[in-house]
């Protein structure tokens, strides 16, 4: 079974912890090297130069320095290269606001952060489930 | 018979108006002679027998009334010179009467306003105009306004000026610029403060989350190792869930209720019954484990902000479902009913241009005496052991209504359930 790579970008010390330790406890996900802002996703991204490794979904924290997760977001779509990754924002506090901002610019899906190992679970499922419909309109797009 | 006296009244009354007519008549000649200079006296019959008038003393009673008024007034020549003055432009210039005839009128406005007397000066020997000049007055100025009219008098033509003296309009003006300004300060200090206020909230509750998510996070984690922990310790790491959670709910509520404060109320028309329809399925759960009934009836359609109109209902639906009585299952009757005028004892009419809403519970109630707490923010009647929630809810459901232009309150008893009504326009 092909495993779902996620990127996450995160500054939050404990909230990197929080998700790398709730996804070793899977088989389906893969945790790409965690990166603390908007700028080392692009360099990260960069610096891959088989297509084939990119990442399957992109996680990006709201509120991260430098480039934050909606500029952050913009950069990726308005990249050819990286225009068809699921992204998803994600954030402590997630309002309305957010929600319409976040998909105006194309994110997947934006989440609230989650209080407890069953709430990481479970975006973890959406995010592979997202992940999984986004692939299927890549195939479509091949043919 | 009976005709006799009547008739001769009517013939008595025409007699009379006959002789008030010849009356009306004879004056109207009389004042039209005055008019057009025909006559120079005139016989008057009064109280105290005939009396002789003259122009001459009607003349005088028009210098005294112009003598006497609380305007100046000067009469001037055509090439500007002061042919007669009352007494008040003597005062408003500082001068003697004698020292001001013969004089250019020009000397007495201020150096700054001559041009604009001379353009008005100018103009008004085809048509009476006005202006406002500064006037001099010994060492100081007086704002004057001038009211030029040339008058065609036998000696030929001259010109009439009124002078209104502006002093205190001018003040009030300038003390109404002057609170205006401050005015405008204070509404602008105002809004910075309630920008700050709302922002202050925002980031305060966005940033108090932070922390909070991290102890259920850990206590989450802990939980899952609990088997490993003494029973005591699990007991504690659930009360640290239940407050972390709590406090969670307190921050999305005084989140929410500060940006109730922010005025950008979108209206739609919105079914009500499709709300209460909504927070049916929302409350699901609660209402299958209380075994609870809502009764609702058919409610109107309202131009509201649907999301706030939502939320006032589930605060409410939501406490009557809380504060139900052990053992007894909630019933909730929702109904509504136009009435003619915004308050709670309008009559009712068919076409009315308000609403009022009635949501009525067989719940626990409460004291009426407490009925304006109620709607506090953080008021509580009940202790928080017995009955969870943060005592915003009916803070946001009063903030939200009113600003709809309703109104709402609660009516109850102890032990007797709660009503509670919300008026709401119809339009």
């Amino acid at each position: 079974m092909l495993k779902t790579r996620i990127l996450l970008a995160e500054d939050d010390l404990d909230d990197q912890e929080f998700f790398s330790d709730f996804m070793q406890d899977r088989d389906d996900v893969i945790l790409m090297p965690i990166v603390e802002n908007g700028e080392s996703v692009i360099q990260l991204l960069d610096s891959i130069v088989n297509t084939d490794e990119l990442p399957h979904i992109i996680v990006l924290d709201q509120n991260m320095p430098k480039m934050n997760g909606l500029q952050t977001l913009q950069h990726l779509k308005n990249s050819e290269r990286y225009a068809r990754i699921p992204v998803c924002i994600y954030s402590t506090y997630t309002d309305e606001t957010l929600i319409k901002n976040g998909s105006a610019l194309g994110a997947c899906v934006v989440l609230s952060k989650p209080f407890s190992k069953e709430g990481y679970d479970q975006m973890i499922d959406t995010l592979c489930k997202a992940c999984g419909s986004s692939k299927m309109t890549t195939t479509k797009h091949n043919r | 018979m009976k005709n006799e006296p009547i008739d001769k009244t009517n013939k008595n009354l025409l007699k009379e108006l006959e002789e008030l007519r010849f009356q009306l008549n004879e004056a109207n000649e009389t004042i039209e002679a005055i008019r057009t200079g025909q006559i120079d006296a005139l016989v008057v019959q009064g109280e105290e027998g005939h009396q002789l008038y003259t122009l001459k003393t009607a003349d005088h009673a028009y210098r005294m009334f112009i003598e006497k008024m609380a305007e100046g007034a000067v009469t001037i020549s055509t090439q500007g010179l002061v042919l007669y003055c009352n007494t008040q432009f003597a005062n408003m210039v500082q001068h003697s009467i004698s020292e001001i005839i013969g004089t250019p009128f020009e000397s007495f406005i201020a150096a700054e306003n001559r041009a604009e007397y001379e353009v008005l000066f100018e103009k008004c020997w085809k048509n009476d105009c006005k202006g406002e000049v500064w006037l001099l007055a010994g060492e100081h100025k007086t704002p004057v306004q001038l009211s030029l009219a040339t008058l065609e008098l036998l000696e030929g033509v001259s010109l009439s000026i009124i002078l209104t003296d502006l002093t205190t309009q001018k003040r009030t003006q300038q003390q109404l610029l002057e609170s205006n300004i401050q005015l405008e300060e204070i509404n602008r200090a105002l809004e910075t403060s309630n920008h700050d206020l709302q922002q202050f909230a925002s980031i305060a509750s966005h940033d108090l989350q932070e922390p909070l998510r991290k102890i259920q996070m850990f206590t989450s984690i802990m939980q899952d190792k609990s088997d490993r922990l003494p029973h005591d310790a699990k007991k504690h790491l659930q009360k640290i869930n239940d407050a972390a959670a709590r406090m969670k709910t307190l921050i999305i509520d005084v989140l929410t209720y500060s940006k109730l404060s922010a005025n950008n109320l979108q209206l739609e028309c919105t079914n009500i019954n499709e709300i209460i329809n909504e927070l049916k399925e929302d409350f699901e759960l609660i209402i299958e484990e209380k075994n609870a009934q809502i009764n609702v009836a058919e409610l109107p359609y309202l131009k509201v902000n649907k999301g706030q109109i939502r939320q006032v209902f589930q605060n409410i639906i939501s406490n009557a479902l809380k504060f139900a009585k052990a053992g007894v299952p909630p019933v909730i009757e929702i109904t509504s009913r136009r009435i003619a005028e915004k308050c709670f004892e309008s009559p009712g009419q068919q076409d009315g241009p308000f609403c009022l809403l009635s949501i009525r519970d067989n719940g626990i109630g409460f004291n009426d005496k407490y009925v304006h707490r109620i709607f506090s923010l953080f008021e509580r009647l009940n202790t928080k052991d017995n009955y969870e929630g943060t005592g915003i809810g009916l803070a946001i459901a009063k903030k939200i209504v009113e600003k709809h232009n309703g109104m709402i309150t609660a009516l109850s008893k102890e032990g007797r359930g709660t009503e509670f009504q919300i008026i709401l326009p119809m339009n």
